[in-house]
């Protein structure tokens, strides 16, 4: 019985962030219909910025995001008014080639830089611990849980209650009549991808104490965001979290039940099981 | 106060609108007319600079507007209230109109702006937290030139109001745009509805395949025999 909440407690606090991660994607996809699949290395990025960060000036991860946040942000807006934007509504093929050949630079870029093997980024809250009763939970978790939320309804009061977030939707729902009410769609595209970047910049700093990080973990982030958006159905935002708690639960039921690797496979059993009987995603009409 | 020079639009590099010039002057309601495929929404289109002309030229208020981006001509009054409404389904009605606002000259006015839309579609004031997508098409048009409203239009560029709508809502969506006309504003008003369009029109131009086939006032228009000729693509 310990053993459950345990892995319930873990579960939800580490699918909180994935929920995060999913967010970012399912916003991007809904404005300008990319499919990311450099997400991922976007995350490794942030994580490997603030290990140089630690490592360069000793900072805590958490205080690194003051300097990550904005770097990836407008890294973010760059790679998409450059390399996308000439793209988008185009070649859908071109670009998810585009998005996958990113994603070997950023691969590459930090093997260069950082080397391969595994390392880890110190914070001070890495190994303190939260006891409630038989469960035990890691104090990076909560950290990690209380702000992915924080951030996901901070989002959804944007989209809901700012002229930025209501053009956000404009063009989500008919881009031709948002452009002909004055909304200039590609800058709402091209800010919307560098939120999605800088939303990774948090979800890594929240993913990283005690986590050993290495440069080809990307494409696991990316697929399990991309699990998480399809779970949730593209662009709706309680789906999406949801799916983030699923995957979640299932990771830590799998690792604390079956062996680690099979563990770290039952999330993509579970997410094959629900679109074979669910193939629309968990939930019936987009909030958006 | 707009002015149309041998405009060449097209899609692909294949031309559909062939040379066409038309103008409209401050408080005047102008017609287009054409049957389906003359090149109408291509036309209102380019004056929302939707797409770069092939050639020609957009004159509006004595500023050559033919370069600018859809964004800047809302900034400078030219708004369009496109075919099928496209309201904004997953949004409230009151949300639809905050939208037509967003441009930086209409922001600050949105409020007494909105009340100016409720009181001359009340209907609308009942449906305010009501998604678009739930409205009836009649609705739907009203929330469209609401919409168009909140975004200060000087020119408004209307692209087949009529079409879907029950009698009963066409007649009052006629009535609207005489009320809007008699306050001042510049309308274009594209149809296909022939008689409708000669009665609330002061000018009209006739398209036909991309070409202006025939332009005058209403009357005129009205009798001349070429008009019922490009209609019915003869
Ligand atoms: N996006 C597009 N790409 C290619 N061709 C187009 C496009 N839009 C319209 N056309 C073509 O341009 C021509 C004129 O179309 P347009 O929509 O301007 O006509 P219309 O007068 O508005 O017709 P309707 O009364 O049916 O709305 C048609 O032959 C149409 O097939
Ligand atoms: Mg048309």
């Amino acid at each position: 019985m310990a053993e459950f909440l345990q892995a319930l407690a873990q579960g939800l606090l580490i699918g909180s962030t994935y929920g995060l991660l999913a967010l970012g994607m399912g916003l991007v996809y809904g404005v300008s219909g990319v499919v990311n699949f450099s997400h991922g290395d976007f995350i490794s990025l942030g994580m490997f910025l603030c290990l140089g960060l630690y490592s360069a000036l000793a900072l805590d991860p958490y205080v690194s995001l003051i300097i990550t946040v904005p770097l990836m942000t407008v890294i973010g807006g760059l790679v998409y008014w450059y390399l996308l934007r000439p793209m988008v509504g185009h070649q859908f093929l071109m670009v998810v080639q585009l998005t996958l050949g990113l994603s070997l630079v950023l691969q590459n870029g930090i093997l260069m830089v950082f080397g391969g093997q595994p390392a880890r980024t110190p914070s001070v809250v890495e190994s303190k611990l939260l006891i409630l009763g038989d469960v035990v939970v890691r104090v990076p978790h909560v950290i990690a849980f209380v702000v992915s939320f924080a951030m996901a309804i901070g989002l959804y009061i944007m989209l809901r209650s700012t002229d930025f977030g209501r053009s956000i939707r404009a063009v989500h729902q008919n881009a031709h009549a948002a452009a002909l009410m004055g909304v200039d769609v590609s800058r709402v595209q091209t800010l919307t991808f560098a939120l999605g970047i800088g939303i990774l910049a948090i979800a890594a700093a929240l993913l990283l104490p005690g986590t050993p990080i290495q440069p080809a973990q990307g494409l696991r982030y990316t697929v399990i965001t991309l699990i998480v958006v399809a779970l949730g159905g593209m662009t709706n935002f309680v789906g999406i979290m949801l799916g983030g708690l699923i995957i979640g639960l299932s990771e830590a039921y799998g690792t604390i039940y079956l062996s680690d690797t099979l563990g770290m496979l039952l999330p993509y059993g579970i997410f094959v099981l629900i679109m074979l009987f669910r193939p629309q995603g968990l939930t019936w009409s987009s909030s958006r | 106060m707009l002015e149309v020079d041998h405009l060449v639009t097209g899609y692909g590099g294949v031309p559909v609108l062939h040379d066409v010039s038309l103008t409209l002057s401050a408080g005047e309601i102008v017609g287009l007319l054409g049957a389906n495929n003359a090149g109408k929404t291509t036309l209102i289109n380019s004056l929302s600079g939707m797409y770069a002309p092939m050639s020609g030229r957009i004159r509006f208020e004595g500023q050559d507007v033919t370069a600018m981006t859809p964004k800047q001509r809302v900034e400078i009054g030219i708004i369009q209230v496109p075919e099928g409404r496209l309201v904004f389904p997953e949004m409230s009605v009151r949300e639809n109109l905050l939208l037509g606002g967003i441009n930086a000259r209409a922001r600050a006015h949105r409020p007494r702006q909105m009340d100016h839309v409720l009181e001359l579609f009340p209907r609308l004031q009942e449906r305010l937290g009501q998604n678009a997508g739930t409205l009836s098409g009649g609705e739907q048009q009203m929330l469209a030139i609401g919409r168009a409203l909140m975004a200060e239009a000087k020119l408004l560029m209307l692209d087949e109001p009529s079409l879907g709508l029950s009698p009963l809502f066409v007649q009052y969506i006629f009535g609207i745009i005489d009320r809007l006309h008699a306050e001042g504003l510049s309308i274009l008003l594209i149809e296909q509805n022939l008689n409708l369009t000669l009665r609330h029109a002061q000018r009209c131009y006739v398209l036909e395949r991309g070409k202006v086939a025939v332009e005058g006032a209403s009357d005129v228009v009205k009798d001349d025999p070429r008009t019922r000729r490009a209609y019915l693509g003869l």
